[in-house]
C-alpha cells in the first residue's frame, strides 16, 4: 500500500536518512524503531511532506508522492500525529476534529460565505461525524472544551482522532505513547487495534518496546539513518545487531 | 437546553433590531442636529473596515499594519473614476472593491511566506508606499496633498438618517457573511492557520491559498468601507492612508476583542466615542490617546470584550460557589435535624 | 555630482546604520519589533537641543547627557512596559502596539512642549563647512559620519571584547543557557533596550544640526530605517550596519540621478522588495515561514 524506495535525505552534508526502503502492508501495523537520533521522525516528516527527499520515491497505492506538499499528501490519504503535540489549542476538541476532515469536505469559499444549502447540509453531517469520532476515543464530553484544557493523555488521543477524521488510508503515529502511563498505554494498545478494524493502516514510531512487540505485525529498525534490520517482532527481538544498536555494544 | 436558547435568541435579535431602528430618530430628536447620526454612520463604516481586518488578523492570524491603504484606495478609486469619467456610483463603488481585492490578493501572494514581524513590516511598507504614491502621484492625477472632493450619493443627499439605514443594510449583510464564514470550512481553516500553521498544512489545508483568500476578503471589505466613506464625507486626502489610521483600525479591533462579531462592534463604538469625547483636547488629543492606549494595553490585554467575558465567567463562578455553599449548608442542616 | 551624492549617501547611511543597529539589537535580545526607535531619535534631538541650546552646556557634555537620559528611558521602557507584557504572556501584537503607543506619547509630548515649528540647532563647530577630497559639506555632517562610524566600532569592540558585551550576546542567543551560566538575562535585555535607545538619541542629536529639530523628524527616518535592518538580515548587528549604509547610498543616488519626488518611497520600496525576495537579508537570518 505505502512504499518508500531508496529514500535519502541530505541536509547539506548531514545525511539524516540513508537509502531507506520500507513497505507498509495494508490493514497491518508496521513499526519503525531505533535509538534516538536514528532519523525516524525525519523519515516521517519526509513521508508527510515536511521535507523533500534528496533522492528516492514515496508511493501510495501506485501514486507518487515524493516532492508533494504536506496538504497534498494529506489529501492523497496519509494522515499523521506529531511527536510534540500539535493541536489547534484555542479551538475546541470538536473543532480540531472538524479541521482534520478538511480534505474530505466539498464546500468551497462561496458556499461558506453565502451559507448555501450545500454548506448547511455538510456542516450538520460533519458535526455528527466529528462527535462520533470523539466518542470513539471517549472524548465526547470534552467536545466543547478548548484543546489546551485537556490533560496530556487526552490531547494525544485527540491528535490521533483528528488524524483519523480525514478517513486516511494510512496514519503515521509519531510516538503516540510518549508520556503516557501504563493504564493509558494499555488503552492505546486496544485503540490501535480498533483503528485497524476501521480499515486504516498504521505506521508507528515508538520507543516503548513492550507496546511495539505487542501490536506490530512488522518492524523496521533504523540506526544512524540506515535500515539495520526488518522482520516480525520475534525476529527483531532476537536480532543481536538490534540489541547492540540499542545498548551501544561492539560493532 | 438547546430549545430554551432559540426563543431567547430571537427575542434578543428582535429587541436589537427595534433599538437600532428607533435609535437614529431618538438621537435626532434629543440632540436636535444630525451630528450624532453622522458619527453613527462613520461607526458603521468603520465596523465594515475593521471586520475586514478581523477576518485577516483575528481569524487567520495575519497581521496588517497598513490596512488604511485599502480603505483609502477604495475611497480614491470610486472618487477618481467618478470625477474623471463621470461613471455612476453603482459602477465606481464595486470597481473600487475590485481594485482593493486584486491588490490584496497580489500583496498576499509574496506576503504569505513571511513570519509575523516581517509581515507587519511588509504591510507597513505597503501602507507607506500607498501614502507617498497618493501624495505625489504621477502627473498629479490624485491631486496630491490637496485631496479630492467627491460627490455624495444622490438619492441619500445630505440626509444622514437615510445614510444610517443605507449603511445599516451593508453592515447587516457583512456581519451575516462573517457569521456564516466563521462556522464553516473556510473559517476553521483560517483559525487553524492562526493556531498552528504547520498542523494546518498536515490536515490538508492549502495554507498559501487560504491566506490569499483571507487577504482578498479583508481588502474587499476595507475597500468597500472606504468607498462608502468617501461618498458620505465627500472628501478624501492621502492623510487617511497614513499609519495612524491603520493603527486606529487595529486598536479598534484589539480593544473590542478579536475573532468575534460583538468584539468588532464594541471596539469600533468605544474607540470612536472616545475619540469624539477627547476631541475638545485638540492638540493634546493624540497625546491623551497614546497614554490611554498604553494603559489599556498593559491593564486589559483581552480587549473590552475579553474583559467582559472574563467578568461574566467570574460572576458565574461566584454564583455557582454560592449555590454550592447554600446546598452544603442545607444538607448539613438536614443531617443535623435528623 | 557623484562625489557629492556619495558623501551624502554615506552620511545618511551612517544614521540609518545606527537606527538599524537598534532594531537588530532589540530583535536579537527580545525577539520583538519596536516602533518606538524613530521617536527616540526625535527625543534625542530635543534632549540634545535642551542641553546644548537652552541650558548652554558644552557639546560633548550634552552629547553624554542625552545618551544617558535615553539609555535610562530605554531601560525603563523595557522593564516597565515590555517585560510587564511579556510576563502576562500576551500575543506579540500587543507589544508592538505598546511600542506604537509609546511613540505617540513621545512625539506628542515633544509637540506639546516645543511646538510644531522647526527649531534651529545652533552651530557646533566654528568652521561652518569642511572640504575633504574636494567635497564640501557641513562640518556637522562630516562629524555625523565620523561619530556614526566610531560608535559602530565601539559597539563592535564592546560586544566582542568586554565581559558584559559577551554576556549580552550569549543571553540573546540562548537565554536559558545564559541563565545557567550565571548571566542575568533580565539585566542584559534591559541594557540592550537602553543601548538601542541611546544609539537612537545620538542619531537624533547628529541629525539636529543638519536638518533642524522638529517633531516628526525621527519617526519618518526611523520607519525607513527598517529597510536597513532587513537588507543586512534582521537581527544581525553587522548586517544592520552594512544594510543601513547601503540604504543611505541607494536612497541618495536614486534621488539624485532619477527622481527626488519619490525619495521617501525608495526606502519602503527596498524594504518590500527585500521582504518579498530575500527576507533573510544579506547575512541570511531566518524570517520566512516554512509552510
Amino acid at each position: 500500500m505505502l512504499e518508500t524506495r531508496n529514500i535519502t535525505i541530505n541536509f547539506g552534508g548531514l545525511i539524516a536518512v540513508n537509502n531507506v526502503s520500507i513497505t507498509v502492508q495494508p490493514h497491518k501495523i508496521t513499526a519503525l524503531i531505533g535509538p534516538n537520533g536514528a532519523g525516524k521522525t525525519t523519515f516521517f516528516n519526509c513521508i508527510s511532506g515536511v521535507y523533500k527527499p534528496t533522492k528516492g520515491e514515496i508511493i501510495l497505492d501506485g501514486q507518487h508522492l515524493e516532492g508533494k506538499r504536506g496538504f497534498q499528501i494529506n489529501a492523497a490519504g496519509i494522515a499523521r500525529t506529531y511527536q510534540v503535540i500539535n493541536l489547534f489549542w484555542k479551538m475546541t476538541a470538536l473543532e480540531n476534529v472538524l479541521v482534520g476532515m478538511n480534505s474530505r469536505l466539498t464546500t468551497n469559499f462561496w458556499d461558506c460565505l453565502f451559507h448555501t444549502k450545500k454548506k448547511r447540509a455538510e456542516e450538520k453531517l460533519i458535526y455528527e461525524e466529528a462527535y462520533e469520532l470523539l466518542k470513539f476515543v471517549g472524548l465526547e464530553q470534552y467536545a466543547n472544551a478548548p484543546a489546551a484544557s485537556l490533560s496530556y493523555g487526552k490531547q494525544r488521543l485527540l491528535e490521533i482522532v483528528r488524524g483519523l477524521a480525514s478517513k486516511p488510508k494510512v496514519i503515521l503515529l509519531d510516538e503516540p505513547a510518549a508520556g503516557m502511563n501504563t493504564a493509558e498505554k494499555a488503552e492505546l494498545d486496544i485503540l490501535l487495534k480498533k483503528i485497524i478494524d476501521m480499515g486504516v493502516t498504521i505506521l508507528i514510531v515508538e520507543h516503548d518496546m513492550k507496546l511495539i512487540m505487542n501490536v506490530s505485525d512488522y518492524i523496521y529498525v533504523l540506526c544512524n539513518g540506515m535500515l539495520l534490520a526488518q522482520g516480525v517482532p520475534e525476529e527483531i527481538q532476537n536480532n543481536p545487531e538490534v540489541i547492540c544498536a540499542y545498548l551501544g555494544g561492539e560493532e | 437546553m438547546k430549545f430554551d436558547k432559540k426563543p431567547n435568541k430571537l427575542i434578543l435579535i428582535a429587541g436589537l433590531g427595534l433599538l437600532l431602528f428607533i435609535l437614529p430618530f431618538l438621537t435626532k430628536l434629543i440632540v436636535g442636529n444630525q451630528y450624532p447620526l453622522l458619527i453613527m454612520c462613520i461607526i458603521m463604516i468603520y465596523i465594515i473596515a475593521v471586520t475586514g481586518l478581523d477576518i485577516l488578523f483575528g481569524y487567520c492570524g495575519q497581521i496588517s499594519l497598513g490596512h488604511a491603504a485599502f480603505f483609502t484606495l477604495g475611497a480614491y478609486t470610486t472618487g477618481l473614476l467618478n470625477m474623471y469619467f463621470n461613471l455612476p456610483l453603482f459602477i465606481t463603488i464595486p470597481a473600487a472593491t475590485v481594485l482593493t481585492s486584486v491588490l490584496g490578493a497580489l500583496l498576499a501572494y509574496p506576503a504569505s511566506k513571511l513570519k509575523f514581524h516581517f509581515l507587519s513590516l511588509a504591510t507597513v511598507a505597503f501602507g507607506e508606499i500607498t501614502y507617498y504614491f497618493l501624495y505625489t502621484s504621477p502627473g498629479g492625477f490624485t491631486r496630491d496633498f490637496r485631496g479630492i472632493n467627491v460627490v455624495g450619493i444622490s438619492f441619500l443627499g445630505e440626509d444622514y438618517l437615510k445614510w444610517y439605514f443605507f449603511l445599516l443594510f451593508f453592515v447587516v449583510l457583512v456581519l451575516l457573511g462573517k457569521t456564516s464564514l466563521i462556522k464553516s470550512r473556510t473559517g476553521r481553516a483560517f483559525t487553524a492557520i492562526r493556531e498552528n500553521t504547520h498542523a494546518a498544512d498536515g490536515m490538508g489545508i492549502n495554507v498559501r491559498k487560504q491566506k490569499i483568500i483571507a487577504f482578498t476578503v479583508s481588502a474587499f471589505l476595507t475597500g468597500l468601507a472606504g468607498a462608502l466613506y468617501v461618498h458620505l464625507i465627500k472628501y478624501i486626502s492621502p492623510e487617511t492612508s497614513m499609519q495612524k489610521q491603520s493603527v486606529l483600525f487595529l486598536t479598534m479591533l484589539l480593544f473590542g476583542g478579536t475573532a468575534s462579531i460583538m468584539g468588532t462592534i464594541l471596539g469600533v463604538v468605544s474607540i470612536e466615542v472616545l475619540m469624539e469625547a477627547i476631541r475638545f483636547l485638540q492638540e493634546y488629543q493624540m497625546l491623551f490617546y497614546g497614554i490611554l492606549l498604553l494603559i489599556v494595553i498593559v491593564a486589559l490585554p483581552g480587549g473590552v470584550y475579553g474583559g467582559i467575558k472574563d467578568l461574566i465567567v467570574t460572576i458565574k463562578r461566584k454564583k455557582a460557589l454560592k449555590a454550592l455553599n447554600v446546598q452544603k449548608a442545607a444538607d448539613t442542616g438536614k443531617d443535623g435535624a435528623e | 555630482m557623484f562625489k557629492v551624492l556619495l558623501i551624502n549617501g554615506l552620511i545618511i547611511g551612517g544614521i540609518y546604520a545606527l537606527i538599524a543597529l537598534g532594531y537588530s539589537l532589540i530583535y536579537r535580545a527580545s525577539g520583538l519589533l519596536t516602533f518606538a526607535q524613530g521617536d527616540l531619535i526625535t527625543l534625542g534631538s530635543y534632549l540634545g537641543l535642551t542641553f546644548y541650546k537652552f541650558l548652554g552646556l558644552d557639546f560633548f557634555i550634552s552629547f553624554l547627557l542625552t545618551f544617558i537620559s535615553a539609555f535610562i528611558f530605554g531601560i525603563l521602557l523595557e522593564k516597565g512596559v515590555i517585560r510587564a507584557l511579556l510576563n502576562k504572556n500576551v500575543i506579540p501584537i500587543y507589544i508592538v502596539l505598546a511600542t506604537i503607543a509609546v511613540s505617540y506619547i513621545i512625539q506628542n509630548s515633544m509637540q506639546a512642549l516645543f511646538g510644531t515649528t522647526t527649531i534651529q540647532f545652533p552651530q557646533v563647530f566654528k568652521k561652518g563647512t569642511l572640504t575633504i577630497f574636494g567635497i564640501t559639506a557641513q562640518t556637522e555632517a562630516y562629524a555625523c559620519l565620523a561619530i556614526s562610524l566610531i560608535l559602530m566600532l565601539l559597539l563592535h569592540l564592546f560586544m566582542k571584547n568586554t565581559k558584559f558585551g559577551v554576556a549580552m550576546r550569549g543571553a540573546a542567543m540562548d537565554p536559558l543557557a545564559a541563565e545557567s551560566c550565571g548571566i542575568n538575562t533580565s539585566l542584559t535585555t534591559g541594557v540592550t533596550w537602553g543601548l538601542a535607545a541611546g544609539i537612537a538619541s545620538i542619531a537624533g542629536m547628529l541629525l539636529g544640526p543638519m536638518y533642524g529639530v522638529y517633531t516628526v523628524l525621527g519617526s519618518i527616518i526611523g520607519r525607513k530605517g527598517f529597510a536597513g535592518a532587513v537588507i543586512g538580515g534582521y537581527g544581525n548587528m553587522y548586517g544592520a550596519m552594512i544594510g543601513g549604509i547601503i540604504l543611505g547610498l541607494i536612497e541618495t543616488f536614486v534621488a539624485g540621478y532619477w527622481t527626488g519626488t519619490y525619495k521617501n518611497l525608495i526606502a519602503y520600496a527596498i524594504l518590500i522588495i527585500f521582504l518579498f525576495i530575500k527576507p533573510t537579508g544579506i547575512f541570511n537570518e531566518k524570517a520566512i515561514q516554512d509552510v
